[in-house]
């Protein structure tokens, strides 16, 4: 009993932090149609942002709630500057991000060396539940992820800046003529995707300790979450990554985690070639 | 990519229209000479090359070319067919370990085996990968199938990784030297002409398909998929078959690859190495074949350079590079010396004697 209580809470906790990493890259895969390659640096340097609050002795809280904000203003930034040219092109812009990915990575693995840096958990211990010990950390993580995702879930589908982001992916001409300004909106859509990536982090730098590699690691995962989830809806993705989450966390538990590794892939591409348009589809909120 | 498609169809009017065609071959045959000479520069630059180069250059040299030769079969797939094969390595790389369990478990290394091996492997898992991936009712997007590609090569990369037959973290050591007879083919010259010699057969084949029938068709694909399917031609059909191709190239270039370094290992399948090929493509000028050798040479050789020195600096500059490559020079570096023409180029047999006899 207990162990699958153990077992249960690890397989949660990995659901929630894919999911608060793909929203991000789902966000703008959905309402922007780009598959953003440098996602997986944004959340580098969330926690690389982490870190360095960390390391100049303030609070570790500090630098996770100021990781999300330099990481989104990076991003509007360099939306305005680079990624305005992808549009036209979803492959051309893969190729772009890619290369900007690779320029912030490299520039991070240059300034903290082939280091592993840990940053401690700004919320120690462990929460007894009886017998049973879960991370208190780790369970913070889930509950920031469940109002991350209803807050999102809130601006998108009940305020006029959802309602404006909505309207530019559904028809440019028309929210244009409208006048709302599209530009700006690409933009705001691309910070704000982009600032999620940074919390995200923020939030598992303790966990996964900071090194240049850290993004790659769910890069891949996170694109075959919103492929399986469906792109074009917000939900969709969201679904997608509990999927993916839950099945590559739980598999290692009933067979060889290489195979179970293996697995989660080729059911996820084997899924996605039959259901193109993925769990949900459709576009909306 | 419009500018791309209008030449096409300047082009193929050229060839069947008189008069245009008269009217502009005094244009034509002065723009029509750079790329035999391009080819030719970096042909004779290959040949001489060991005489001029020390013995270490020498084997760095024979490991650009193999990379070219691989670079080769991802310009087939994206430059000629319009493919994101964001897995290309998975070809290069299992065919490597291919060989290299030949070479371990069955002492097999005889070169008019193990290379038709290697290329076979190849071969066989871009037919299974590319079958699955681009056939079937439904066309694919674009999107899926270069993530279909990248996811592909990413977990083979993880079970090369895991899997203790394939030595796991380490890949396979000390491959034995690939023979023919009693000569074993070691690092130096004559490992070098080999390769060199196989990457002029290749580039000459590759180069008569994507001058035929075959290859305007593929060219169509990349411009309007749509209106090459209205045309009759199984679009899916084409994918299928040029990705196959290209993954019987990169079958090669991996069992060359694994012979000459000596051991494969993880990487070789993995992502980084897919994305490597990309980025020479890239660089070169997709859609020219010389632009993929090209883009290689110059990517290793800078690389190769400046690792000395500024070895933390480099992927960085590769990175701006690059970025200022998709921006402002999306066609590659060769496009500083080759026009939209003459990339094009033209397609099938000329008609020669007929041209009283079209209508």
């Amino acid at each position: 009993m207990a162990n699958a209580f153990v077992a249960a809470f690890e397989i949660l906790s990995f659901g929630a932090i894919i999911v608060l990493i793909v929203l991000g890259l789902g966000i703008i895969a959905s309402m922007m149609g780009i598959f953003n390659f440098a996602q997986g640096e944004f959340v580098l340097l969330g926690a690389y942002v982490t870190y360095l609050a960390y390391a100049k002795g303030l609070p570790i809280w500090a630098g996770m709630v100021a990781a999300p904000f330099v990481v989104g203003a990076l991003g509007f930034v360099l939306e305005a500057l680079i990624i305005r040219r992808f549009y036209a092109a979803p492959i051309v812009a893969m190729l772009g991000t890619y290369a900007l990915g690779l320029i912030i990575r490299e520039s991070v693995r240059g300034l903290i060396g082939g280091f592993y840096l840990t940053v401690p958990e700004p919320i120690g211990g462990s929460i007894d539940l009886g017998t049973m010990h879960i991370s208190a950390w780790r369970f913070t993580i889930i509950v920031i992820t469940i109002l991350v995702m209803a807050g999102c879930y809130l601006l998108l589908s009940r305020t006029s800046f959802g309602l404006r982001m909505r309207a530019t992916l559904e028809n440019p001409s028309l929210a244009r003529a409208s006048g709302i300004s599209t530009p700006l909106m690409y933009g705001a859509t691309f910070a704000f995707g982009s600032a999620l990536a940074g919390l995200a982090g923020a939030l598992i730098v303790p966990v996964f300790s900071l090194y240049a590699d850290l993004g790659i690691r769910f890069l891949i995962q996170g694109f075959v979450a919103v492929m399986v989830g469906g792109v074009g809806s917000f939900i969709g993705p969201v679904a997608g990554a509990g999927v993916i989450g839950t099945l590559s966390a739980a598999l290692p538990w009933v067979m060889a985690p290489v195979v179970a590794d293996v697995l989660v892939f080729v059911l996820a591409i084997a899924f996605i070639k039959f259901r193109p348009q993925g769990l949900i589809a459709g576009r909306g909120v | 990519m419009g500018a791309a498609r209008q030449a096409v169809h300047a082009d193929v009017g050229g060839e069947t229209d008189v008069s245009v065609a008269e009217s502009t071959t005094a244009e034509r045959s002065s723009a029509r000479r750079v790329l035999p000479i391009v080819e030719g520069v970096v042909l004779v630059a290959a040949l001489i090359a060991p005489l001029v180069l020390q013995d270490y250059l020498t084997v760095f040299a024979t490991r650009v070319v193999i990379l070219a030769l691989f670079a080769l079969s991802f310009d087939l797939v994206w430059g000629y067919a319009g493919i994101m094969s964001f897995g290309q390595a998975l070809f290069f790389g299992s065919a490597g370990y291919g060989v290299a369990l030949l070479a371990r478990d069955l002492d097999i290394t005889n070169i008019f085996l193990v290379l038709p091996a290697g290329t076979l492997i190849g071969l066989t898992f871009a037919l299974l990968l590319g079958g699955f991936l681009l056939l079937g009712r439904h066309p694919s997007s674009v999107i899926f199938v270069s993530l279909g590609t990248l996811t592909g090569s990413y977990a083979a990369d993880r079970l090369a990784r895991g899997w203790y037959y394939l030595g796991g973290q380490n890949g396979i050591p000390s491959i034995a030297p690939m023979t023919l007879g009693g000569y074993e083919f070691s690092e130096g010259p004559g490992f070098y002409y080999l390769v060199l010699g196989i990457l002029v057969v290749v580039y000459l084949l590759c180069r008569f398909l994507v001058r035929s029938q075959f290859g305007l068709a593929l060219a169509g694909l990349r411009e309007n998929e749509q209106r090459i399917a209205f045309f009759g031609y199984k679009a899916q059909h084409l994918k299928a078959i040029i990705f196959a191709i290209g993954g019987a190239i990169a079958g090669l270039a991996g069992s060359l690859y694994a012979f000459h370094e000596g051991f494969v290992w993880p990487n070789m399948v993995g992502v980084v190495v897919s994305t490597q090929v990309v980025l020479y493509v890239l660089f070169g000028g997709s859609g020219t074949l010389i632009g993929a050798v090209i883009g290689t040479v110059i990517v290793e050789g800078v690389s190769f350079w400046l690792s000395d020195n500024y070895r933390d600096i480099w992927p960085i500059i590769l990175g701006v590079l690059l970025l200022l490559v998709i921006l402002f020079r999306p066609l590659g570096l060769i496009s500083f010396v080759l026009g939209e023409r003459e990339r094009v180029g033209s397609f099938g047999t000329k008609i020669k004697g007929k041209k009283n006899a079209a209508p």
